[in-house]
């Protein structure tokens, strides 16, 4: 995916995947918002039609 | 030994120490990994059969849901919020900042969140506990990330921070987090369980019933496990400061390991025979060596053994009193989380006044005081309960807090959870009165 923002390892501070790339960054966080906030809408959705099918 | 040599010797050096205290903290966040362990067993344990499992399953999500949103806003939070409500620059603690990530220069920011995060997951525990049976999943999930991420947090920035206000003004002094983890966590779970209600049976005309365990062993299991996990907690409240400095607490003022050792010991010994002595129940004798450690936690650097001892029985003797008090009230707090967290959390720091005022601070900072520790101790109340009763408030209104009656009378675990907890096992009640399910029969 060439997210390495480093060629060598002579004299490297931060090397993490898209650390050169603010839109990598920006994807990769809102993705793993996104991931968190499907939990929530997820286990809400779950308990409405599990309750409902045990009215 | 040539200059050449020297400067060798010292950067080997220097990396060695910067490797241990990566070490040092990364065995501390393993080793409190052990509180979960122990929250789950002791949560299955204190449920009844019908909700073993969503208390188990509830308790997995609540790691999963704190560490995320600790990273994406519990981090700058604790590092923005020392001087208030007003937030200082700290955009190197923002999710996105080049610090938030591997760099091989920075041998410490990723040990510490790592560290901070398992704290703020250890709040959503306590309160996971004190409302388990009746609590919709979903929203005890918003309250735990409100809770761990958030709330704790910014307590943690105003008294347990280098800068926060409530040292740099008041002198406060809560090594082991008394005040800024258990009576934050304890005074939202309180808030929380008023407006959540009693599970279905509690109280008869007023009166509290007993709702016991299902399985009292596991729990108490659980509880022993939590103490296990204790010592990662407190080894991450101390600041390994390499160097000449050496161990700090997070203050500054020079302790050690020792220290700690002396009354985490002293602490858990006292609450376990100050718990027996008034309460001579498994259940609250196990969970007064909780009660004492946290009793002692906030002064955990400064207390003769003995006197932690001391503190330690008084905090376990007084907590199930306490426990029966808030049930007296009509609060149902199945686990006694307020009693064990919020009431000892508070104590502890209350305490520190009592027997550590005029203990210096370093450097400018006021020495430590009785109304030092009252104030922090008031503010760690309100700073936990506010918040803890105003969105559990707003949930309820939305009928979004606890779950409907006939789920609660079916038990969570059929509604919610595709797996029973004993499936191989015989309802001995419905042997006896004939109701078995179909199939259930041929096991007889």
């Amino acid at each position: 995916m060439f997210s390495s923002p480093i060629s060598s390892w002579e004299n490297v501070a931060t090397y993490f995947t898209f650390s050169d790339s603010p839109t990598g960054i920006a994807i990769s966080l809102a993705a793993a918002v996104g991931i968190y906030l499907m939990l929530n809408a997820s286990i809400m959705k779950h308990e409405k039609e599990s309750f409902d099918k045990h009215l | 030994m040539t200059v050449e040599t020297v400067e060798s010797l010292k950067a080997t050096f220097e990396m060695h120490q910067a490797m241990n205290v990566e070490v040092f903290y990364w065995w501390c966040t393993a080793i409190m990994f052990m509180i979960h362990t122990g929250f789950l067993a002791y949560e299955i344990g204190a449920s009844r059969v019908k909700n073993a499992l969503t208390s188990g399953m509830k308790n997995i999500l609540t790691l999963s849901v704190i560490i995320p949103t600790f990273y994406f806003f519990g981090w700058w939070i604790y590092n923005a919020f020392p001087n208030g409500l007003i937030p200082i620059d700290a955009s190197a603690a923002l999710p996105w900042s080049l610090s938030m990530g591997p760099d091989v220069q920075d041998m410490g920011t990723g040990i510490f969140f790592a560290a901070f995060a398992l704290f703020g997951a250890t709040t959503g525990s306590i309160l996971s506990g004190a409302v388990i049976e009746r609590i919709r999943l979903s929203a005890f999930l918003i309250l735990a990330a409100i809770l761990g991420s958030a709330v704790w947090i910014l307590a943690g920035a105003w008294g347990w921070h280098p800068d926060g206000w409530l040292l740099t003004e008041l002198g406060y002094h809560d090594v082991g987090a008394s005040g800024v983890v258990h009576a934050v966590a304890g005074f939202f779970a309180l808030g929380v369980l008023m407006n959540l209600g009693a599970r279905v049976g509690k109280f008869k005309d007023g009166v509290a019933m007993y709702i016991p365990p299902h399985s009292l062993p596991m729990a108490l299991i659980g509880l022993m496990m939590i103490i296990v996990g204790f010592f990662g907690f407190l080894g991450g409240c101390i600041i390994f400061n390499g160097g000449e400095t050496g161990w700090t607490t997070i203050y500054g003022n020079p302790t050690n390991l020792s220290a700690f050792g002396f009354n985490t010991l002293m602490g858990f010994a006292g609450g376990v025979v100050g718990a027996y002595l008034t309460s001579r129940e498994p259940f609250w004798t196990m969970s007064g060596g909780l009660a004492g450690i946290i009793s002692v936690a906030a002064g955990l650097d400064l207390y003769y053994p003995g006197l932690a001892f001391v503190i330690a029985a008084g905090g376990g003797a007084l907590m199930p009193i306490v426990g029966r008090l808030i049930e007296k009230m009509g609060v149902d707090d199945a686990v006694g989380a307020v009693a064990v967290h919020a009431f000892c959390g508070t104590y502890g720091v209350v305490m520190v006044g009592v027997f550590a005022a005029s203990y210096p601070n370093v450097g400018e900072l006021p020495d430590i005081t009785l109304s030092g520790q009252l104030t922090g101790a008031i503010v760690m109340a309100l700073t936990g309960f506010i918040p803890g009763w105003g969105i559990s408030y707003v949930l309820k209104k939305m009928n979004a807090l606890r779950v409907p009656p006939h789920v609660e009378v079916l038990g969570l675990d059929l509604v919610e959870i595709p797996a029973k907890p004993y499936p191989e096992s015989l309802p001995a009640q419905a042997i006896v009165e004939n109701t078995l399910e179909p199939g259930q029969e041929k096991l007889v």
